[in-house]
């Protein structure tokens, strides 16, 4: 990996406990951490916490961080699945069916209530998937992570990642089938 | 690129080849337009799924999320602040070296005047030399 890490800088000033960095990086990390940890979980405040918790290592490990060992990113990722882990441990990887409403206020009550039941039906079936392979989707899919970036972060082949992918798309095309769920409802 | 291999990419990374391997997406490609009915109904069934994931959204950080987490960051000290605290160390070194000169000076005073004068000398520290002039008074 020859490439700068593009947050090298703005870690480093972090480090030197510099307000604007500190500002800077979570408005950049934020949203990512909390979609990871919100897929992986199932759970907005589970989620949330994890997402203090990783800022709260990210604080501990600035001052010392060096680049070049590993990109800032992929280790704040894997930070992020330990947590997450440490959770679904926690959990027995239970899937949470009750998540938080997001409606659109824009929208009709009755498109409101039909996305909130689509909603809804993803979510039950992202963590009804095996934790492993929620992992790879997650990462590859809504991370957008590289088949290698992906496959380094989960300690496996590139080959072992791509057949986690396979499976997750099959699980999910089952339950997709079993659901009634139309791609072309919106 | 092979049949086993077009397949394997769609079942893993869906219908869209953005999301193929980068090294191999022109190959893909090159294939899926080589073998359009079979690189058709392999990309339709996988399109379904990705149409279903892209229906997932996570709601962004709310703003007290993102100022707890801010708030837990170590804080450095503002330079005003910094330069407060100098001046009001300096300042304090001021004070208690003040107090220390004005204390010293006072004990210094109630020394010199609490000591007894040469003439009230005690007769065994003088000689028979150096007698106080009182003891002359008398001739």
């Amino acid at each position: 990996m020859s490439e700068r890490d593009p947050d090298a800088e703005l870690v480093a000033r972090v480090g030197t406990q510099d307000p604007v960095a500190v500002r800077t990086l979570v408005a950049r990390k934020l949203p990512r951490l909390l979609a990871l940890a919100t897929r992986m979980l199932g759970d907005r405040m589970e989620a949330e916490d994890v997402a203090q918790e990783a800022f709260v290592r990210i604080w501990k490990q600035a001052p010392s961080w060096r680049e070049g060992e590993a990109r800032f990113d992929t280790w704040l990722h894997r930070v992020a699945l330990n947590l997450c882990y440490d959770r679904l441990r926690g959990q027995r990887e239970e899937p949470v069916a009750e998540m938080p409403d997001q409606a659109d206020p824009a929208a009709s009550p009755e498109v409101q209530f039909e996305n909130r039941a689509r909603d809804e039906q993803i979510r039950v079936a992202l963590a009804a998937l095996p934790a492993r392979q929620r992992e790879a989707l997650v990462l590859n899919y809504y991370q957008e992570l590289s088949n290698i970036e992906a496959a380094a972060l989960m300690g496996i082949t590139v080959d072992a990642l791509e057949s986690l992918l396979a499976r997750a798309r099959r699980n999910l095309r089952a339950q997709l089938a079993g659901s009634g769920f139309r791609e072309d409802k919106s | 690129m092979t049949p086993e291999r077009f397949h394997t990419i769609v079942e893993a990374y869906g219908a869209d080849p953005r999301r193929w391997p980068e090294q191999e997406r022109a190959a893909a490609q090159a294939w899926a337009a080589a073998h359009r009915a079979e690189a058709d109904a392999a990309l339709a069934e996988s399109a379904s799924v990705d149409a279903w994931l892209a229906c997932d959204e996570v709601a962004p950080p709310d703003r007290s999320l993102q100022q707890r987490i801010v708030a837990g960051a170590p804080a450095r000290r503002a330079p005003w602040f910094r330069h407060r605290m100098w001046w009001s160390g300096a300042a304090l070194a001021g004070v208690g070296l003040t107090g220390g000169l004005a204390g010293a000076l006072a004990v210094s005073f109630f020394l010199l005047a609490g000591a007894t004068s040469p003439v009230h000398d005690s007769s065994y520290l003088t000689t028979g030399f150096g007698g106080s002039t009182a003891d002359w008074s008398g001739e």
